[in-house]
């Protein structure tokens, strides 16, 4: 393996590791608010073991994030040295708007922790509400920042120099608001199901009812709201990335023949060497549909743009494909939970229970797939048409190693976090544990 | 404008040294303690750190933002020739982190707890050890910094530069100065029948920093290292050490009379002059390589960024610092007066 593949795979391993601690750390927070102001109106205690349970979830998340959110600012650097000595002065706005959100939250979280039975209620309270808020504010700039390497702008590239840089404008890039939208969506999503999931399994073994339900309704309505919502967003992003980013799309889409009225492609296994897909499901017309608004416009395929600046289709389609496939399981189960409010017997039954446990993982799935497609699809570029990622690359050797280290690393703290996970639920149901 | 970005590049590396050095220092307390005392350490530190301990750590993601926006080309050749132990310090920060929220926050506390416990003492040492290392490594005069990559090794490009003599004894310095101001801080916070551990722990940490500060001036004064000698003919930086040291009299009295806040604001006195010594020596070079020296405020940004990066600082200081202050006044880790 070459030093570029293995800093690649080494910043996609650390990426798809914090990514599930900063969702969970951005979105946890609110489920533990909303338990903690059913507390403080109902002073029903199931309602105070929750919220402290979900806090120390929150604690952990937040901790395991932070630090891995730390090693990837330092990787940045480390593995794109040529890319951060150009672009960090330019996203410097995001990122430096991100350093103070997240000390917010750093210390909003500090008061919350620690503030049980030290300061006045409310104002407690309250400190968890800025923690969810500075969270989803510093995932908006992480992401505004990498929205940029997607749609640069806010500078001038003239004879290889980037000249004068527009700091505001490169915050406020063409992709950010429709990355951002789709990111924090999809963060509440997987989220709201991990943890809806892990609740529905308690009640599938008929563990502490009670509590358990009560935690199952708050984490689910946020995970149903916001998949519910998902498509309006993948609509408004895939008719940007269609405009600025044609090649990404067609990867996605595994579209190689330019056509007016093209089809969407369901499925399908690619073959890169006759440049066919087969197996496939075909709706006619939808692609030219969903990403210009007309059924006959033309979708420019693979074929018509140089070899050289085609992403890995294979990769990009099937992620494309099981985002897009879980995301619509996901919505349609939100609905289902919805109905089974009116309907109730539906929370007697097993299956019910069941079906939310097994779902629990599938959110975080359709996330990372959903970053897998925007991030290998803007390959072989780091910033959209004026740096390629090989260029950036350092100039060091030996970055396999360096991933070996990462991947032992990261591996070793999944397996420990969740070993911890699991054993906070387990105290959970443990009768004489507080 | 550049020079308020410079005073916030300055003032959260001297918050990072203090707050997080602290911290560090405390888990290497913990490593030299006896079993009994190791416990009463790691309770200490959680009472009194827990509610800043995430706060304390941001210091250095604020440093490394303000690097690569406003100093990008400086940034760069840390990035590069000190990849190494830039990805050890990394290692020990996240190994450390994890052991931290591991300990206090396991639903059951048994067995696994030793694990976490020398996971988090053993990284506490490493972290500032490589820390120190590679701020020694950019001053050690090895540095080779260049683009032709094929005209030198491997060795001598990413791994001789901070694999020397010179270098580890500055990590071994910044180590022992964690230990120092952690043994500082946890006098002031145990009870009346525990001081004395850590009363003992001040007096060996204190030894250890002289003693290791003055063999790296004696190493670098014999291997005629560029930053050390001039160093010593600078009566500033040399007044400003001389200076760190005399308050050790002081620091001695007010630990005896147990007045809690003199002696932390003395200990981070000491701290900030030697820093300030370090960082005036060459001040605005502060890499000084063996082929090249790289001057902070020619490798800035275009005016517009900095201008930019400015104000989002001064915004971010304006909601962070209250803030902050706002959160160790409610845990009572400022104290206004002597009690």
């Amino acid at each position: 393996m070459d030093n570029l593949d293995a800093a690649r795979l080494q910043m996609a391993f650390t990426l798809i590791f914090h990514i599930v601690f900063a969702c969970v750390g951005m979105v946890m927070p609110f489920f533990m608010i909303v338990a903690h102001k059913k507390w403080l109106n109902t002073k029903d205690p199931v309602y105070l073991k929750l919220t402290k349970s979900w806090q120390k979830g929150v604690a952990i998340f937040f901790v395991v994030g932070a630090v891995s959110g730390t090693a990837l600012s330092f990787e940045l650097g480390l593995l794109w040295p040529e890319f951060m000595k150009h672009a960090g002065p330019i996203i410097g706005m995001p990122f430096s708007l991100e350093g103070a959100a997240f000390f917010v939250e750093a210390i909003a979280l500090g008061f919350y922790l620690y503030g049980w039975d030290k300061i006045p209620e409310k104002f407690h309270w309250f400190t968890g509400v800025i923690v969810g808020v500075s969270g989803v504010a510093s995932g908006i700039l992480v992401v505004s920042a990498n929205g940029w390497m997607n749609a640069p702008s806010g500078f001038d590239y003239i004879n290889g120099e980037f000249v004068n840089i527009d700091p505001v404008q490169a915050l406020l890039n063409p992709a950010w608001f429709t990355q951002a939208l789709h990111m924090t969506l999809a963060a509440f999503t997987a989220t709201g199901f991990a943890v809806a999931g892990i609740h529905a399994y308690q009640i599938y073994k008929r563990r502490h009812l009670d509590l358990h339900k009560k935690a199952f309704k708050i984490a689910i309505t946020f995970g149903a709201v916001a998949a519910i919502l998902q498509p309006i967003s993948g609509d408004l992003s895939a008719k940007d990335i269609a405009e600025r980013q044609p090649v990404k799309l067609a990867a996605m889409e595994a579209h190689y023949e330019t056509k007016k009225g093209a089809p969407l492609l369901i499925g399908g296994i690619v073959n890169e060497e006759t440049r066919e897909v087969t197996h496939k499901i075909e709706i006619p017309k939808a692609l030219s549909f969903l990403a210009f608004g007309d059924f006959d416009a033309e979708v420019k395929g693979l074929n018509d743009f140089p070899e050289d600046v085609h992403p890995n289709v294979p990769i990009v389609h099937y992620a494309f494909q099981i985002m897009v496939g879980i995301g619509t399981l996901l919505l349609l189960v939100g609905l289902l939970f919805f109905i089974s409010l009116i309907k109730k017997s539906w929370w007697e039954k097993r299956k019910f229970w069941l079906l939310f446990a097994l779902l629990g993982p599938f959110g975080f799935i359709a996330l990372e797939a959903g970053w897998i497609v925007t991030e290998v699809g803007r390959q072989p570029w780091i910033i959209h048409n004026i740096m390629r990622t090989k260029d950036a690359v350092t100039p060091m050797p030996g970055m396999i190693y360096s991933f070996y280290m990462y991947m032992g690393l990261y591996g070793i703290l999944t397996i420990a976090v969740t070993w911890l996970m699991m054993r906070q639920i387990k105290s959970l149901n443990h009768p004489y544990l507080k | 404008m550049l020079y308020i970005v410079l005073f916030f590049l300055m003032f959260s590396l001297l918050l990072y040294v203090i707050l997080a050095g602290a911290d560090f220092g405390a888990g290497i307390v913990e490593l030299f303690s006896t079993k009994k005392n190791q416990q009463l350490t790691k309770k200490t530190l959680y009472r009194v750190m827990g509610p800043v301990w995430e706060a304390n750590h941001i210091w250095i993601i604020i440093l490394v933002v303000i690097l690569w926006v406003g100093f990008p080309k400086f940034y760069n050749v840390l990035s590069v020739f000190l990849h190494i132990p830039l990805t050890l310090v990394l290692l020990g920060i996240t190994m450390r982190g994890v052991a931290f929220v591991f300990r206090h926050y396991d639903a059951f506390k048994d067995k696994s707890q030793i694990l976490y416990d020398w996971m988090f003492r053993i990284s506490s040492l490493i972290t500032p050890i490589f820390l120190g290392t590679t701020v020694g490594s950019m001053i050690s005069g090895q540095l080779i910094i260049t683009e032709s990559f094929e005209d030198y090794n491997f060795v001598e490009l990413f791994v001789q530069p901070w694999f020397n003599g010179f270098s580890i004894l500055v990590g071994l310095f910044f180590a022992a100065l964690c230990t120092f101001l952690a043994s500082i801080l946890l006098i002031g916070e145990s009870h009346a029948n525990d001081r004395h551990v850590y009363v003992t722990k001040a007096e060996k940490a204190t030894a250890a920093v002289v003693g290791i500060g003055f063999i790296v001036i004696c190493y670098g004064f014999y291997h005629e290292i560029t930053f050390v000698t001039d160093f010593i003919k600078n009566p500033l930086t040399l007044g400003g050490v001389i200076l760190s040291f005399i308050l050790i009299f002081p620091l001695v009295q007010s630990i005896k009379k147990a007045k809690k806040v003199t002696s932390r604001a003395l200990a981070g006195i000491q701290v900030t002059l030697i820093l300030a010594a370090a960082v005036m020596t060459h001040f605005p070079i502060l890499i000084i390589g063996y082929n090249t020296q790289i001057n902070l405020i020619e490798s800035a940004s275009p005016e517009k960024v900095i201008n930019v990066l400015a104000i989002s600082l001064i915004i971010g200081g304006a909601v962070i610092l209250p803030g902050l202050f706002h959160l160790m006044k409610s845990f009572k880790m400022i104290k206004v007066l002597d009690d």
